[in-house]
Formats: C-alpha cells, structure tokens, sequence
C-alpha cells in the first residue's frame, strides 16, 4: 500500500522553527493582517477572526492537525490524539520525537498537562454538523473542556473542500512567517497538482463509474456522506460519482447499514476507510453479505483517507493510489 | 453453624411446598416448547432486512448462494438463532446448577469469576499478541473462563471442610476482584484492549455467525445434556451438604463434577456472546416460582425459558433501533432488571 510517505528531513524542519522563534521576537511581521506590529490574527474554519497580540509560539495541536503543522516545519508544544497513534495516520510520516502527547483518547485531554506547555494557540479542526471543534466535541469529559479556554482555538474547516482545507494550513503558516512557496513544501504541491491531474484524467477516462466510501465494523457497514467528508466532496467537484447514502440522523457523517442490508448500494468501486485499512478488509470480509456487494466480490476496493489528510503530500499519496484503482475498475460492476 | 442450620431447613422446610402435579408441568413444558419454537421462527423470520417466509424455505430447503435474502436467513440469522439458543440454555442451566450447588440464590456464572476470566483473558492475549479476529478471542475467553473455574475451586477447596457454598462464594468475589484489577490495568495502558473490551463487553449475538457457533457448539451442547440429567444431586446438595452424605451422595465428587459442567457452560457461552449476567440469575429463580423446589423440573424449565428470553431480547435489540442493533445484554439488563426485582420482591427467595 502507498500510503506512507518518506519522512521530512529533520534538519529543515529545526531549521525553520529556529526562523519562526526569531520571527516571532516580532522583527519581521509582513504577513499578518493585524493592525499593530506585534499582533497576529487568522480566520478559523468556523469564520470567527482569531486575534493574539503577538504571533503563537507555543501551539497545542490535536493529532492530524499537527501533521499539517509540521510539514510547514513548525513544530507544536504538545499533541494530543484521539485514538492509539498508530490509526492517527496522519502523523505516520512526520517526527514527533520530543513532542509530549497530552491525551492519547478521543474524550480525554489531560488539562493539566496543557497548561504546563504554556499555549498560545490550539490547532483543531472545525467540524460543522457537531458546532465544535476537534477535542471538545459534545460527549467529552469535564477537564477537555478546560483546554479550549488554556488558548484560544482555531482550526480549517472539515466541511467543504479537502484541498481548500489543506490550502488555509498554506495560509495559516504563511501568516506565521514562513515561506511557503519555496522547499519541500512547494515541491510537495507541484507533486500534488500532478497527481489531481492524473487523478481528473483517470476519471474521464472512466465515465459512469460510481464509488462508495464505506468503513465496516463488526456491528455495521458504515456508508461514508460526501457532504460530511471533505476528501469525497473534492473526488465529487473533481468528477467521480461518489454515491450520496442517507446520513444518519444523530452523526449525519455516516449512514449505518446493517449486515443484513450491506447490498444496499452497488457501487462499481469501494473505498474503505484506510484508518486500520487491512483490519477493516478482514471485518467486512468474515460478513457474509460482504460479497453481496458486487465490487467487493470483484475485490474492486481502494483504501480512502478517512478524515486525516492535512497535507499536499498526503494528498497526493491518496490520489495515486486511488487514480490505479480507477484505471482498473470496472464501471459495470455495479449497478 | 451453619450445618446445623441447614439440617433444621431440610428438616422443617417440606418439599411439596409449591409442588404441582406431574401431569400439569409436563403440559406446561410442552406450552413452553412450544412458546420456544415460536420464538426460534421469529428470531429467524425478523430482523433489519425483510425477508419473506418462501425466501426463508427455499434458503433452507433448496440454498441459492446468489440470493442476498436467502444468504442473510442460512448465514446470519440461522446461525444466530442457533447461538443464542444454545447459549440462553447454557447459561440458564449453569445459573441453576451453581444456586443449587452452592445454595446461594444469587449465584449466577459471574460469581465463579467466569466473567472475569474471560475477559482478562482476552485482554491480556490483546495485550501480548494484539488485536484478533473474533474467532480468535472465543479460544482465549473459554480458557480463561476454565482457568478462573479451576482457580476459585481450588482456593475454596483448601481447609479441612473442602468447597463448602461460603467458601466457594468468597473465593469467586476475590478471584473475581483481582481479574478486575488485572483487567483495568491492562485497558488503562492499552488503548487497543480497551476498544476491543467496550465491544465484546456488551454482550451481543450480532456478528456470531457460523464459525462462531462450530466452535463453541459441541461443548454447548454435551455441557447441556449432561447438565439436565443433574437434577438428582442438586436435589440432594440443596438439602445441605450433611443432609445430602447422609442421603448417599459424595458431596465433594458431585460438587467438583457439577462446577466442571459449569466452566464448560460458562465458558462456551460467555466466549460466543460475551458475559451475559441476567439470564443465569434470574430464569431458575422464575423456573423455581413456577415448579417448586424439585431441580429435575427446575433444569427443564429453565433449559427452555432461558432461550425464550434470551431470543426474545435478541429480536428487540435488532428491531428496536433500527437500522442499527442494541446488544441482547443491553436489553436483557434494562428489561430483565424490573421482573427480577419484582421476582425478588414476592417470592422469597432465601428458602432454596
């Protein structure tokens, strides 16, 4: 599977912090769009201006999020994870030695350990159906809720775009003062544009084939809603049929279809949630409706990114990978 | 003390206390066979994909491998259906050989520490060797469940008097009480196990198809039927244990035997569904309201009353909260809770 990328060199990304420590002494300000010298401010995704009066130093990050941070080369005071870090994909390729990890569960922030890091800023997504940003969630504990009031909070906007996401990390590390048009970064998104052009070709070249992007459990087959999930709302703009399920009503990211119904829709390609991506494949495959899906029978199945790319170079891996597994697929599978 | 105690209930406490005729329990099991068979129809015949009564005989009769409908009817619900009858029997059977046996009315398999040894079990192999397939966790939780068995056995074996019902209560509730210490320890550094744990914690049917019920089956089974022919010396040991020597049973020879029936049950069933408490505690007690105090009718009341309302939650819990499922310990523990305490409330219960 090409889902890992080789990690950044070291050298670069220390390089870089040490530009961003004299930076924010406050001598070279020309990026941000606050009305004195020293203070900064940046639009977050739920459209509130976030306003410090001098540039964050010290910024707490959940995990993804931090992924995208430190392909910029900044590097957060502290991480913390929603899951066991091995399934938080998208710190897989980046080095987080040294960085204290500040919570290790979905729920679970360890508030404390927070305010020793001193934060200027905390970096988490902003998820629209759920009004909330990433870690304080409605569902969390009590001392979660402590941490967004440690710092202010900002994070990109995961309704919408996948790209238009990854390009307010551009915008966001730009207003911190790095150059974002130059290094690996940029290299990163030439890479990227490369892979989409690929991606639009292998799309056009395949008309009427539909996708579906699905997570199995033991419980149910979980059928992922573009609207709620950045990267398929862009494979759709880009021109793949990514089928629409009915959301649920309570977490309209997913629609649940039981085992027994997992022939509801016919795709002609399965994407499944690559968050544990071979576990995920031996679920769905000890169900014995799994079959009954014709691309799954046809093992026409490509691992999606499920909600964890932050950066070009990710992006780009993802897109490869799926521009193969449309090259073969078969638009007859389904129906 | 308490010997003597037990002599002066087997003396003033007479048997035909509720006793009803032969004829009419026998009739009464027919009606709740009858009631079971029902059951099984509806457990098969309902669930979140509808499924017609002709697509159902023709997936048993004459199996098309191409039909989704006739799939999910052979390869889910059947084998489901199946499960949780093997399993309510087991687990109801269990409850009453260890109420009997240890004449304690609140004993039920968690009280042996099977929970607990199942669960640790299948905790530390996650922690040791990593997240496996459901099928593989069934292995490790039959284990444990046996270990813990022998275990609690064995440290209420020790002393000059043997296994005695106190002991043997006293040993479970510690042995159970480390398992749980063990078990938090490993969830608590182990993100893995926790997950995992949060799942097969529940207690569910969903998921348990084939595989699931060739394992755990033929020790379901033999455990069952040598089970039901216990009646005899349970009679004997609720009458206490010098009551029951002086009768001609060998105390410690049935007790060891009636607790290996136990582990096997438990085990078995706890593996396949994970630890479902209700049934093995409250389903004798009812079996007993209604037949008396004679363990032969007991086991086979229970025997089928347990799978009735083991199936029955199942099918709630699949129709409830459609198009998901809600877990069959889920809806055992919020509808089983109120009949006990009634059950609790008008029947006494301390006079086994």
């Amino acid at each position: 599977m090409n889902l890992r990328r080789t990690p950044a060199p070291v050298l670069l990304g220390l390089a870089l912090v040490m530009g961003l420590a004299l930076a924010g002494c406050g001598s070279d300000d020309k990026s941000s769009t606050a009305s004195t010298d020293t203070s900064w401010s940046y639009v977050s995704g739920n459209g509130d201006t976030i306003t410090l009066d001098h540039k964050p130093e010290r910024i707490v990050a959940s995990a993804a999020e931090a992924g995208g941070l430190l392909a910029y080369g900044i590097r957060p005071v502290g991480i913390y994870l929603a899951q066991d870090i091995k399934w938080e994909l998208g710190l897989a390729d980046q080095d987080i030695s040294g960085i204290p990890i500040v919570g290790e569960e979905w729920g679970h922030i360890d508030a404390e350990k927070v305010a020793e890091l001193q934060p200027d800023l905390i970096l988490a997504d902003w998820w629209p159906p759920q009004d909330a940003y990433q870690g304080f969630e409605e569902g969390v504990d009590e001392e979660s809720l402590k941490v967004a009031k440690l710092a202010p909070v900002i994070g990109a906007n995961q309704e919408g775009s996948l790209l238009e996401l990854i390009q307010w990390y551009d915008g966001f590390a730009k207003s911190l003062g790095v150059d974002v048009d130059s290094g690996e970064y940029a290299e990163d998104r030439e890479d990227f544009e490369d892979a989409l052009a690929s991606f639009k070709q292998a799309v056009a070249d395949k008309p009427g084939l539909t996708a579906l992007g699905v997570a199995p459990t033991e419980d149910a087959l979980y059928v992922a809603v573009p609207k709620y999930s950045t990267s398929l709302t862009d494979f759709q703009d880009w021109g793949l049929d990514v089928i629409n399920p009915v959301p649920d009503k309570s977490f309209p990211y997913w629609e649940t279809v039981s085992w027994e119904k997992a022939d509801k829709y016919q795709p002609d390609l399965l994407l499944l949630d690559d968050r544990g991506y071979e576990d995920n494949l031996k679920i769905a495959e000890a169900q014995p409706t799994w079959d009954k899906i014709a691309a799954a029978k046809a093992d026409a199945i490509t691992p999606w990114p499920g909600y964890w790319v932050h950066t070009y170079a990710d992006y780009a891996d993802q897109l490869e990978t799926l521009t193969a597994a449309i090259e073969q697929a078969d638009p007859n599978i389904g129906s | 003390m308490s010997s003597t105690l037990d002599v002066q209930r087997a003396d003033t406490a007479p048997a035909p206390r509720a006793r009803v005729g032969t004829p009419r329990l026998t009739l009464g099991l027919i009606l709740l066979v009858v009631v079971l068979a029902v059951v099984v129809l509806g457990s098969v015949l309902l669930g979140t994909r509808d499924v017609g009564v002709a697509t159902i005989w023709h997936a048993l009769t004459d199996y098309n491998p191409d039909s989704t409908g006739q799939t999910v009817i052979r390869e889910m619900r059947v084998p489901r259906t199946l499960i949780g009858l093997t399993a309510g029997i087991a687990l109801g059977l269990s409850g009453a050989i260890l109420q009997a046996s240890t004449r304690n009315p609140l004993a039920d398999p968690g009280i042996l520490g099977v929970n607990g040894g199942a669960a640790a079990a299948i905790v530390v192999a996650i922690a040791l060797i990593g997240r496996q397939s459901l099928t593989t966790y069934i292995w490790f939780g039959f284990v444990g469940a046996g270990i813990a068995v022998v275990v609690v056995y064995s440290i209420a074996a020790l002393g000059r008097e043997g296994a005695t019902p106190v002991k043997l209560a006293l040993a479970g509730a510690a042995v159970s009480a480390g398992l749980y210490a063990l078990i938090s320890a490993i969830v608590i550094t182990n993100l893995e196990a926790l997950n995992e744990m949060r799942f097969w914690q529940v207690g569910s049917l969903a998921g348990r198809y084939w595989t699931v019920l060739q394992q755990t089956a033929p020790f379901l089974v033999v455990g069952s039927i040598v089970a039901l022919f216990s009646g005899r010396v349970l009679n004997g040991l609720a009458l206490g244990d010098e009551m029951a020597s002086g009768l001609g049973v060998n105390v410690r020879r049935s007790r060891q035997l009636l607790f290996a029936i136990v582990a096997v049950l438990c085990g078995a069933a706890v593996a396949a569904c994970g630890p479902i408490v209700f049934l093995g505690l409250a389903v004798p007690q009812a079996a007993r309201a209604i037949v008396g105090p004679d363990y032969r009718w007991v086991l086979a009341y229970t025997a089928v009353l347990s799978p009735v309302v083991m199936l029955i939650a199942d099918i709630i819990g699949r129709l409830i909260v459609s198009p998901g499922e809600l877990e069959v310990g889920v809806v055992l523990g919020i509808l089983g809770a109120p009949v006990f305490i009634l059950l609790v409330r008008y029947k006494n219960l301390a006079q086994l």
